[in-house]
């Protein structure tokens, strides 16, 4: 026996465990999550239900030992705070709202161009959705930084303007929610491009012709037959766009104003401003079950296909 | 419905006055450097099916997705119906198409894919479903009206296909191998299926295939094209029994082919010198050619007879050895040696039943055709 490959006794050694080659497979991913997201999941959602205090950690335990006692205190009260403050509630809602404009602005932008790409000839296609990517290869801080070169009163789309005498004085553009939709789109673009590139790749040409063969025109086989067979490249997309853009905090920092209400600018401050860890993780629990919703809307929409032919 | 026009005894391509419904005339089209269809000239008319045949690459579908308007010409006309349909967008042509792989769309029901082409000529509500009703009924799918195209067998949704690209009672249906994702046994029941609804509703039809038997069976008229060219056009019994060329006789059927040389060219027969059968043909029609023009007979193994005996007075006799046996079960394939090495294919039907067969490997045998089974190609 002692001939044998180690591999396949090591192999041996983990089949008598259980763990025979699909269940490893699974087994891998498995713990990944477990430990990166599970585990430090449960670490925020405790320290949401504590108390802040002057400490280090800047909080109360929320189990004790006193008198002989075993104390669970589980404190509500960060939640409660955070329906009690409209801040919060304004926040999230101008979170949602700003990643959901920016959203459809996007998949406005970006449905042309997948469908333009995944219309042109195979071998540019590769070249074009590789020009697609090609930012990404530069820090993300970097090009949001640039962008306030380009939205500045004295930057260069002003500077342009001013010097073809369409406008006399400067528009504000920096500093507002409007810069904040143009970061925001621009940033995660390609995220929308990506998933509906590869849906709309494999729409057969077949269907758009035997739209047209039955006499709808272009504008009509769109909505009635090319829109509806994407809808999961669609779904996917706006997906990918919305949930990091609700939680989003580098680009309202950077290029938004002081009314910009974004939900992860107020984490950020509870975190480093007011060292309030309690508060700031249920922020961070309220968020991610806000995000949960879309999520499953996203699986939802996955499991419903039926693109066979 | 509408007047029943019989394929069978209505010829109209053999009346000089009758005017033809589709025309197409000089069509070319390219790609880039390539000639997909070359100076095609053909005059369709109402009420035929017609099947253009060839093998892949041949430019029969080249052909058919310009009738329907998916591609542009690059030179010539096709008129419709008396009106040229040049910078006409496919979904304005009184043309409907049934595609090589249905293309039912996937996310509509049965019956939304059939109505998807009435909704667009915006048919009142109750009309659209009445339509969508008989047409089903027609195409025997009634049960199926709410299942969706993945739900349902091959040769359910070649059906509704079909009904889909007849709902909208196009002038010209168009089909792109409408049997070709069937199996045999299927593809045989529908072919006939298929006429008898293009004879109930009258519809012409322009079939393009690559199986010559399915073109046999369906078409009024067959146009066999290669390498982008029409090389005739003919019933399916003209273009099997007197094929125009070399190409045609072996693309329909089988065939055997003996090379020679015009010897006698008489007012109503020819003889040809074949040293490749070792005979002079005799074939019982004239040609335009001269003496000594090298030509070729094409004789089809159904009309070479096989036999250990004296064949009599047949016109054409050779001797040679049976080489392989093919048994088929209904009929059976011999392959014969020459004695100067050619080989003729026969095909024998098996009359009788026997658990033997009466010529075996080695035989020597004698092989003969009458007169008139051969035919001159010329080139």
């Amino acid at each position: 026996m002692s001939s044998l490959p180690l591999g396949i006794r090591i192999g041996a050694i983990l089949g008598r465990m259980g763990l025979r080659g699909r269940t490893l497979v699974i087994a891998i991913p498995t713990v990944w999550l477990l430990i990166f997201f599970l585990i430090p999941f449960l670490v925020v959602a405790k320290i949401s239900f504590s108390v802040a205090a002057i400490a280090r950690p800047p909080y109360l335990p929320i189990v004790e030992w006193v008198d002989g006692f075993f104390r669970i205190n589980l404190n509500f009260g960060n939640y409660l705070f955070l329906l009690e403050d409209p801040l919060y509630v304004a926040a999230y809602l101008g979170s949602v709202k700003i990643a959901g404009i920016s959203t459809l602005i996007a998949l406005v932008i970006g449905y042309p161009m997948a469908y333009l790409i995944a219309r042109s000839e195979p071998d540019r296609r590769n070249l074009l959705l590789m020009l697609v990517v090609l930012p990404f290869w530069t820090s993300f801080l970097l090009r949001v930084y640039a962008w306030i070169g380009f939205l500045k009163s004295n930057g260069v789309i002003n500077n342009f303007l001013m010097s073809i005498g369409i406008i006399d004085e400067p528009l504000v553009m920096l500093q507002t929610d409007f810069a904040v939709y143009v970061g925001i789109v621009y940033t995660y673009l390609p995220f929308m491009i990506l998933p509906l590139y590869a849906n709309l790749v494999k729409l057969d040409e077949a269907y758009l012709e035997a739209s047209a063969d039955l006499g709808a025109r272009p504008i009509t086989t769109f909505f009635t037959v090319t829109m509806p067979l994407s809808l999961s490249g669609i779904i996917a997309g706006c997906m990918l766009v919305f949930i990091p853009a609700v939680g989003e905090f580098v680009i309202p920092a950077l290029l938004g104003g002081p009314d910009t209400l974004m939900i992860g600018q107020v984490l950020w401050n509870e975190f480093f401003s007011n060292r309030d860890w309690p508060i700031a993780s249920a922020v961070a629990i309220v968020m991610l079950f806000v995000l949960v919703i879309p999520i499953m809307l996203l699986r939802w929409a996955q499991k419903e296909k039926p693109n066979e032919t | 419905m509408s007047e029943v026009i019989s394929t069978s005894d209505a010829r109209p391509w053999t009346d000089p006055n009758a005017v033809p419904f589709l025309q197409i005339k000089n069509v070319t089209k390219k790609f880039g450097a390539f000639t997909s269809v070359y100076d095609v000239s053909l005059d369709i008319y109402k009420g035929e099916i017609f099947c253009l045949l060839g093998g892949s690459g041949c430019g029969k579908s080249t052909l058919l997705r310009m009738l329907s308007g998916f591609e542009g010409l690059t030179s010539g006309q096709i008129i419709i119906d008396g009106q040229d349909q040049a910078g006409i967008p496919p979904y304005n042509r009184p043309t409907n198409m049934m595609f090589q792989t249905y293309a039912l769309f996937p996310h509509m029901t049965v019956e939304k894919n059939i109505a998807y082409g009435l909704k667009r000529d915006g048919l009142p509500r109750a009309e659209i479903a009445t339509r969508v009703t008989d047409i089903l009924s027609l195409v025997q799918m009634e049960g199926f009206a709410t299942r969706k195209p993945h739900q349902l067998s091959g040769g359910q949704r070649q059906r509704v296909a079909l009904a889909r690209s007849l709902v909208k009672k196009p002038k010209l249906l168009l089909l792109d191998e409408p049997l070709g994702a069937l199996d045999k046994k299927l593809r045989e029941e529908t072919q006939f299926e298929l006429i008898k609804i293009q004879e109930s509703l009258g519809v012409t039809f322009v079939v393009v295939t690559h199986d010559q038997e399915e073109a046999m069976t369906l078409s009024s008229r067959i146009g066999v094209m290669t390498a982008g060219e029409i090389v005739q056009v003919g019933t399916p019994r003209e273009i099997y029994e007197y094929p125009r060329n070399r190409f045609v006789a072996d693309f329909i059927g089988s065939v055997n082919i003996f090379e020679g040389r015009i010897a006698e060219d008489g007012e109503s027969h020819v003889i040809v010198a074949s040293p490749e059968a070792g005979l002079d043909i005799y074939v019982p029609h004239s040609i335009s050619g001269v003496i000594g023009q090298k030509v070729a007979v094409a004789v089809r193994p159904e009309k070479v007879v096989i036999s250990k005996d004296d064949l009599g007075d047949l016109r054409n006799k050779l001797i040679g050895t049976v080489d392989e046996i093919a048994y088929m079960g209904d009929a059976s394939v011999y392959q014969i040696r020459l004695d100067n090495g050619k080989r003729v294919r026969v095909t024998q039907t098996n009359l009788t039943r026997s658990e033997e067969s009466t010529l075996n490997y080695g035989d020597r045998v004698n092989l003969g055709w009458d007169g008139s089974a051969g035919v001159v190609v010329t080139s």
